[in-house]
């Protein structure tokens, strides 16, 4: 059974010019173990989504419909009360660039004892203090820098300790916003594999959010792929990122920057941004699509499914035998 | 004035920058950081300069250091031969409008109060640019430069309404608004994905093209160095340890920390063309 099911989930943000739909009838499920990767344009509303799964939207955003099911509850039906019981425990978040959530006046191993301690008020000192050193060891913080305060750690270095908060309570489901994000490529590689080993050892739910392709395909077996709000494509990470069938991917992994391929890469021509104040159900991709532009069509995609579990969201059936 | 073509445009001299961390035990010698040791770096004009090297390796203090928002512990750092730790008032005011600093943590540097507008703006009016229609303009076009468009969707906006790319992007934004002839841009396409990252790229060669302007590119991506930078720099524990053109790094790297930092970049690789 799924540890946690997402079911046409679609978010809104009120502005001045209107109701943006940050979040457009998106569906997919956790299973334990088998870790999802979230990717896409930045402001897709990747973090949109963590924040739901935290009960932590703004004021200014609505859950506009669907459902959240975990263990037995429909998330987006909590109250504050209820939240404040999951929250952290059961599904903890690495909040993007969390580094200045650091409190800058306590020190750095304090602030890791009392994530600790929030969730388990009872721990013996003994315990407590073992745990602690643990976490740091882990995330790879020599302990002689532990009673730093954060502004004596370098962007990496806080990081790493915001990743160790997040780990401190075991939790069941671990949204990871980009955690992985500050980090040099040195460290980046060996917190991706504490993540790899994490995951197995304590057989969790991850739901990975990244903007960068290799990093995602890293860690999750399972792709998602959001463009503007929705999700356009769907599948493992082989084929998605091995045959991707959706425009928009293509673009995403045309324009992948590696060591040896800078002739290669596609630059994209400045887009559209996608309009988030269009209907429910529309194309959000269709104002930078060829295949759209050229064959007129009605803007209304539908699920194509190209494998058992590989499917792509588009106007045109002629993808999947366009595929490279 | 500058004489000649290629001169350089900022140079450091055996720059050393040491922290002592305010500690409440008795505090022994061990525990001074020393964030950079004895550096010497030449950047040209026009040049794209990358900095790579492993975090807490001493890049955003070398990049906070050239834009005067720390002193060197010792050592000297000038642009266009003069030393910048002496400028003040109205050349202070002169070196500020022309050197910019894109900071890596758009979450940190943004100013939460401030409108996108605002913050974009506000250096347009620190340095009496324009009247208030004008820079109005102004701030729309930069705004649509850095792919926030249309422009007026995040004019009023403030920075928590934002996603974490697009908050980078108001920070490039407010980088280059002056047109400035020296950025340092630390980390400025992080949180950024490879469609944005590589527009933006493409931008920032383009500025420079028409700007002669020189760019002090900090990151942790060597791929994103090779693609946008005439001369690496590799920075390791404080010391530049190798500087050579991107293509000798990449291809030819000689100290050992650059050939594990070439084997670490993830790699991409699903069978495509
Ligand atoms: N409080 C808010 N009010 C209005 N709009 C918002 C608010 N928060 C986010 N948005 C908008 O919602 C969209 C989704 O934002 P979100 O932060 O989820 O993006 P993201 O996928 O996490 O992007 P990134 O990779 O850049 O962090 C963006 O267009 C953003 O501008
Ligand atoms: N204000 C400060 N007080 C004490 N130590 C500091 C201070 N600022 C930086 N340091 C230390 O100086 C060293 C270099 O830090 P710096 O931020 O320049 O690294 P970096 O290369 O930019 O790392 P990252 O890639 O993680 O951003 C680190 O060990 C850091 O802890
Ligand atoms: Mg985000
Ligand atoms: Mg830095």
């Amino acid at each position: 059974m799924a540890l946690i099911s997402i079911k046409n989930l679609s978010i809104g943000y009120q502005t001045k010019g209107g109701l943006l739909k940050a979040v457009d009838n998106i569906s997919f499920e956790i299973e334990q173990g088998r870790p999802l990767g979230l990717v896409g344009e930045s402001g897709c509303g990747k973090t949109t989504i963590g924040m739901t799964l935290m009960g932590l939207l703004p004021d200014n955003a609505r859950i506009l419909s669907g459902s959240i099911d975990f263990q037995n509850h429909d998330l987006t039906q909590l109250g504050e009360d209820q939240w404040r019981k999951i929250r952290g425990k059961d599904i903890a978040m690495i909040f993007q660039a969390a580094m200045n959530a650091l409190n800058p006046v306590m020190r750095v191993d304090e602030q890791v004892i009392e994530a600790i301690v929030t969730h388990k008020p009872g721990i013996s000192p003994g315990d407590l203090d073992k745990r602690v050193k643990e976490l740091f060891d882990l995330v790879e913080i020599p302990r002689i820098r532990m009673k730093d305060y954060p502004h004596e750690y370098s962007g990496g270095m806080k990081q790493r300790v915001i990743i160790a908060m997040a780990l401190a309570c075991n939790p069941q489901l671990i949204i990871a916003d980009e955690p992985t994000t500050a980090l040099d490529v040195i460290v980046q590689d060996q917190i991706l594999q504490e993540i790899r080993s994490l995951q197995m050892i304590m057989d969790t739910g991850l739901i990975f959010i990244s903007h960068d392709i290799a990093v995602v395909a890293s860690v999750c077996r399972d792709i998602c792929v959001m463009y503007g709000g929705q999700i356009v494509e769907m599948g493992t990470r082989e084929e998605v990122f091995g045959t991707p069938c959706h425009p928009y991917t293509k673009t995403l992994l045309g324009s992948y920057l590696s060591l040896n391929n800078e002739w290669k890469v596609i630059i994209p021509t400045m887009r559209k941004a996608p309009d988030l104040t269009l209907k429910s159900g529309c194309c959000r991709f269709a104002v930078n699509c060829k295949i759209c532009s050229n064959a007129g069509t009605s803007g209304i995609p539908s699920w194509i499914n190209i494998s058992k579990t590989h499917r792509a969201l588009c106007c045109s059936e002629g993808i999947i035998r366009k595929k490279k | 004035m500058n004489m000649v073509k290629n001169s350089s445009l900022i140079q450091m001299k055996g720059v050393t920058k040491e922290y002592i961390p305010r500690k409440w035990f008795f505090s022994k010698d061990q525990s001074r950081v020393v964030a950079l040791n004895e550096v010497d770096l030449s950047i040209k004009k026009g040049e794209i300069f990358g900095l790579v090297g492993q975090s807490g390796s001493g890049k955003t203090t070398l990049g906070r250091l050239l834009v005067r928002l720390e002193e060197p512990t010792s050592g000297s750092i000038s642009l266009k031969g003069s030393l910048i730790n002496t400028l003040k008032g109205p050349s202070l005011k002169d070196f500020r409008s022309k050197v910019q600093m894109i900071f890596q943590d758009p979450y940190q540097s943004l100013n939460p109060h401030l409108s996108i507008a605002q913050t974009i703006g506000e250096p347009l009016v620190v340095q009496g640019i324009g009247n208030t229609r004008q820079r109005r303009s102004k701030v729309l076009h930069t705004l649509e430069i850095v792919g926030l468009s249309p422009g007026q969707d995040f004019y009023d906006r403030y920075p928590h309404q934002l996603s974490g790319g697009q908050r980078q992007r108001v920070a490039i934004a407010r980088a280059i608004v002056l047109e400035p002839e020296f950025i340092v841009a630390d980390e400025p396409t992080s949180m950024l994905d490879a469609t944005i990252a590589i527009q933006l790229f493409t931008l920032l060669l383009q500025i420079r093209e028409t700007f002669n302007m020189t760019i002090l590119f900090i990151t942790h991506n060597l791929a994103a160095a090779n693609y946008l930078c005439d001369r690496i720099g590799v920075i390791h524990e404080g010391c530049i340890v190798e500087v050579n053109t991107a293509k000798k790094i990449i291809g030819d790297p000689v100290h050992p920390y650059t050939k594990k930092l070439i084997r670490v970049q993830p790699c991409f690789d699903f069978n495509r063309g």
